[in-house]
């Protein structure tokens, strides 16, 4: 690298492009500008040959460079790269023997990101220590024990992770925790949250899982008040089930627990986008209590069970006005179980009942379930509901689809036989059914 | 003295990152509440400015109104910033001859007062080495932001902040001036000339509030001081010259406390409530009396100085005062102004010796019911002092309605800013830009003398109206028959007049303006009636016919003006008879008060006249 303070000779921009972010330095424009500053990560979206300086008044410029411009490095390389820097940890708390201890188990996903300015989005933190600098409250009224599970955006995580997830929370019951937070991106929350109320029986305590809808790094993040408020349930609720929490409303006050269940993702960017369907939710807390719209499972003495088998081979198929049978055909070929979102009562057109009738008898277990989400399917109103039932089809009552299509995997991973298959899928296992839907209450 | 100004103005093109109208709006939906914290940089650095607001631990509700949807709440990701606002900020930035930047990047500027949903404002740097010349003296314009409006401040009582979110997102256009501004009617003229610039573009906000300053301070030997937010030009001058003698008044007091060898205060304080236990006046033994801590500090050295004032009427004890009341306090009790608060007699020797002051020591008294705000407080309280052993500490103040400031926070740094990432960085096309220059807005220079061309007005009235931003509203009211000079007489002479002893601005609908134009056209009130009907306009009648009424000059025309001045000269009759001629001009004055405004002065005259020589004639015959 040159030496400080001389002009870099030749083209600056091949200089700059493999520079270290971090340099102060000045570029001298064709024109006769001066731009100082120091070089931060370019936008993605930047425009060709632009650099980013971040200005002593703190505003980044983007600077075109021009092969006539002239580049000054006014300082030494230090070898600290500045693509963002480490945060120390905060001291932790020891656990003092015999004290309730929560399990946090963090698996990427907005609440455990920040922006990364190399790619301008937001990034899964790295470490624990990181993760305790956005959540400085976090041990306020106890001990928290971080485990990084994975450093994942949540549409990133297969049911294998689901797997791993179930193990993680039965270790951390095994440990002697009082309860288990998750923390974990939003976009798939509601599988991941079915997937463990399947796996996991005789809870000891919660398993509560929480995101965010805007990162830490922001000071609105709702992360900060739904995670006091998810380790406050873990560690004081009497209950042996899986829930998310997440803010009940826009405001910062209240939030919502859901059953794993019962849970979907509603809205693309609010902060209370988490919402139970075809009833209320399980119940909603505050700073100061907690409130059971439904009596919540208790506790069970232990030990945890973990089933952590899945099935493979299962697909989720929604049904629209044109969707040729051949294309659904191929969808569902080879499949060892198949959920079907179907229109209103959990209807599909006629063409398809050809191959779906095929599929059944080749042994694939067909779910019907509703794209309404709210109600339930019923195969006795209409005729093609009765061709349906006829063909093999299973109707979930008010199952969820993407309930279903987890419900499904967990079924096959414990039989392989149709029937065996059809029975789990209708019992009732992990509140995800509700049995009666009701005129009015609280979503 | 060295001063800058920023001047901030509301674009009136739909907000800079949303579809919602640029409207302020009464009509509440929904309230939300909320909590804000501070968060690092892209180094992790915290702000201290940030962080001192954060550490205040508010409650914010914000009002949800028909002009805001979810970007303003937070729920939504900003849009793309507005086409529209950023080619206004593109047509000021080349009448201020800057340099736009090739590519505008969206920062977020942490502020966690609740002012932004978010915790951040997003503001872009558009163009930077601009300049203005103001009356031959070239000032430098080093840059030119586009940046959103904070949401509009509602309510606020202890513990929780209510905001509005209509004004949240209103496209603002900052131009920030050099430190080249040498006078506080310097900084007034360059705050005038910048507006009058951004009225050209035809796209900006009007009314009051639409357009604010901040005005940054510096004095050799001081510091920078940013008083932010002066909404009335007219202060703007005396608030930068008060800022620049409360600065000397802070040096001076610099050398006597070190001539004094005062040193700055050391550890956190200690409680002294024990001491102020038992029967005793005043709202620290009620603290006292009901558990809450009265923590002391001593200040060696200070003894007398804290009360010392100055002709800006500023003392060291107000300053500290004002760190106590950023924290959230109502304020302090320092011993310069003891007794008092039932500290007297033994009751204050035992208060000195429990905090073990000298002679030459002052000492301040905090007290809340929480012990952390009120050691928060007092840690303030401990800095500003040692402050004062430096010089001049530099802050962000707010300004008061009689022209002083007060302190509000640290001056934030470059920790506060770090990229808005869901906003895409935005390329300047250079054809683009071309396009925009060859349909630039006439210059004001250029308005001016198309001005004094079409309707014969002399130049400086000319600029004038500019300065009013009347410029449309002239001509619109000239368009519609009303005379050049008249109108032009209205905005220069008649609406200041009427405006000097308002406590507050307010802006006169045009409407108004034309209604009390036509009664002057229709012989109800003479030109010399506009400033006092204007005047009660702008007090608050409610009609023109009420402001008319209400400013005296009811009771119709005076139809017999001669019989009127026949009368005024037959009761002086003795005067007229020794002065003659000269007794014209008190009787004049005598007539005027008598028609108060409800005829032309030149009628009233030529009435006088010809009564004054009908006089003269017979007894001259």
């Amino acid at each position: 690298m040159s030496a400080t303070g001389a002009p870099v000779p030749d083209d600056a921009w091949e200089t700059l492009r493999r520079l270290p972010r971090g340099r102060t330095i000045e570029i001298e424009t064709h024109d006769g500008h001066r731009w100082r500053g120091t070089l931060v990560p370019p936008h993605d979206l930047s425009g060709e040959r632009v650099v980013q300086i971040k200005l002593d008044s703190g505003y980044n410029v983007g600077v075109r460079i021009d092969p006539a411009d002239r580049l000054r490095l006014l300082d030494e390389e230090t070898g600290n790269g500045g693509n963002g820097g480490n945060a120390t940890a905060p001291s932790r708390a020891r656990t003092r023997d015999g004290e309730p201890w929560v399990a946090l188990l963090s698996t990427g996903g907005t609440i455990a990101s920040r922006v990364d300015y190399r790619t301008g989005g937001v990034r899964p933190v790295q470490d624990e220590a990181e993760l305790l600098s956005f959540y400085p409250d976090l041990e306020r009224d106890g001990p928290v024990r971080v485990t990084p599970v994975f450093d994942r955006l949540s549409e990133n995580l297969a049911p294998e992770d689901w797997q791993t997830l179930a193990r993680e929370v039965g270790r951390a019951f095994g440990e002697g925790a009082r309860g288990v937070v998750v923390a974990h991106g939003t976009d798939t929350l509601a599988f991941t949250a079915a997937a463990l109320s399947f796996q996991l029986e005789n809870l000891p305590g919660p398993v509560v899982l929480v995101g965010a809808q805007r990162s830490p790094d922001r000071p609105s993040s709702d992360g900060v008040t739904n995670l006091a408020a998810a380790v406050r349930l873990a560690r004081t609720a009497p209950i042996g089930e899986v829930v998310v929490v997440m803010h009940a409303s826009l405001s910062d006050d209240r939030f919502a627990i859901h059953r794993g269940t019962r849970v979907r993702k509603m809205h693309a960017t609010r902060r209370d986008a988490f919402q139970s369907r075809n009833g209320p939710s399980l119940g909603w807390m505050d700073a100061a209590t907690v409130h059971w719209n439904t009596p919540p499972r208790p506790a069970a003495t232990g030990p945890v069970r973990v089933d952590d088998r899945l099935g493979d081979h299962v697909g989720l198929l929604w049904l629209y006005p044109g969707l040729s049978p051949a294309r659904a055909e191929a969808f569902s070929k080879d499949l060892r179980g198949l959920v079907l979102a179907g229109t209103g009562l959990g209807h599909s057109s006629t063409v398809h009942l050809a191959w779906i009738r095929a599929a059944v008898a080749l042994g694939t277990v067909t779910v019907m379930t509703s794209q309404c989400l709210d109600g339930a399917v019923d195969p006795f109103v209409y005729a093609t509901g009765r061709e349906l039932l006829r063909a093999g089809v299973l109707y979930a009552d008010d199952l969820l689809p993407e309930t279903a299509y987890v419900k499904l995997l967990w079924a096959l991973g414990r039989s392989s036989d149709p029937r065996e298959v059809a029975a789990l899928m209708l019992e009732d296992r992990a509140g995800e059914f509700t049995g009666r839907r009701l005129a009015e209450g609280d979503r | 003295m060295k001063s800058g100004l920023e001047v901030h103005q509301q674009l009136a093109t739909g907000k800079l990152f949303c579809n919602c109208p640029a409207e302020l709006s009464e009509e509440v939906r929904g309230r939300v509440l909320r909590r804000l914290r501070a968060t690092g940089g892209e180094n992790h650095a915290i702000d201290p400015a940030a962080a001192f607001q954060a550490s205040r631990d508010l409650r914010f509700v914000y009002e949800v109104v028909p002009s805001s949807c979810l970007v303003e709440l937070d729920e939504e990701p900003p849009h793309g910033l507005s086409k529209a606002a950023l080619d206004v900020a593109l047509v000021m930035a080349q009448l201020l001859h800057a340099r736009v930047l090739d590519e505008i990047e969206v920062m977020r500027k942490i502020v966690v007062d609740g002012s932004n949903t978010a915790g951040f404002q997003r503001t872009a740097l558009v163009a930077v080495d601009g300049h203005l010349e103001v009356r031959g003296h070239t000032i430098s314009i080093p840059t030119v932001c586009l940046e959103e409006d904070a949401a509009r401040k509602t309510g606020e009582t202890a513990g929780e902040v209510t905001y509005r979110l209509d004004r949240l997102g209103i496209p603002l256009i900052e131009i920030a001036t050099g430190p080249e501004i040498t006078s506080g009617a310097e900084a007034r003229e360059v705050a005038e000339e910048i507006g009058m610039l951004l009225r050209t573009t035809g796209r900006v906000r009007r009314g009051i509030g639409t357009i604010r300053e901040d005005v940054n301070v510096s004095t050799e030997g001081g510091a920078r001081v940013e008083i932010k937010g002066v909404q009335e030009l007219r202060l703007l001058e005396r608030y930068a010259e008060l800022e620049e003698r409360r600065q000397r008044f802070l040096l001076d007091l610099r050398e006597k406390l070190r001539s004094r060898g005062a040193r700055p205060p050391s550890g956190p304080g200690q409680d002294v409530a024990p001491a102020l236990t038992g029967p005793g006046k005043g709202f620290l033994f009620e603290a006292a009396r009901r558990g809450h801590p009265v923590l002391g500090l001593v200040l060696p050295g200070f003894r007398g100085l804290l009360r010392e004032l100055d002709a800006s009427g500023e003392r060291l004890g107000r300053e500290l005062a004002d760190y106590a009341r950023a924290a959230g306090l109502r304020g302090l009790v320092h011993s310069d102004e003891l007794p008092g608060y039932g500290l007297e007699g033994d009751r204050l020797q035992a208060l000195e010796q429990a905090l073990g002051t000298g002679p030459e020591d002052a000492f301040v008294l905090v007290t809340a019911p929480e012990v952390a705000t009120a050691a928060r407080a007092l840690a303030g309280v401990s800095a500003r002092a040692a402050a004062a052993l430096v010089g001049v500490p530099g802050e962000t103040r707010e300004p008061l309605p009689d022209g002083r400031t007060r302190y509000t926070r640290p001056l934030p740094g470059r920790d506060r800013m770090y990229p808005e990432t869901d906003v895409p960085p935005v390329r300047v096309d250079p054809g683009h830009l071309r396009e925009l220059s060859a349909s630039l807005p006439p210059r004001p220079e250029v308005v001016r003398e198309r001005l004094a061309d079409r309707y014969h007005l002399n130049p400086e009235v000319a600029r004038q109206l500019q300065r009013r931003g009347a410029v449309e509203t002239f001509e619109s009211l000239v368009g519609r028959g009303h005379a050049a000079a008249l109108v032009a007489r209205v905005y220069t002479q008649d609406l200041p007049t009427a405006e000097a002893d308002l406590t507050a601005p307010v802006e006169l609908a045009p409407a108004l303006l034309e209604e009390v134009l036509g009664s002057v056209a229709e012989g109800r009130i003479a030109k010399e009636g506009i400033a006092s009907v204007l005047r009660e306009l702008l007090l608050g009648a409610p009609t023109t016919v009420a402001a008319i009424e209400r400013a005296g000059l009811g009771g119709g025309p005076v139809s017999d003006l001669d019989t009127l001045a026949e009368r005024v000269v037959a009761a002086n009759e003795a005067l007229v008879r020794e002065r003659g001629d000269e007794a014209f001009s008190p009787l004049m004055g005598d007539l005027m008060r008598e028609v108060r405004g409800r005829r032309d002065g030149q009628e009233v005259a030529k009435a006088l006249r010809k009564a004054l020589a009908s006089r003269r004639a017979p007894s001259g015959g």
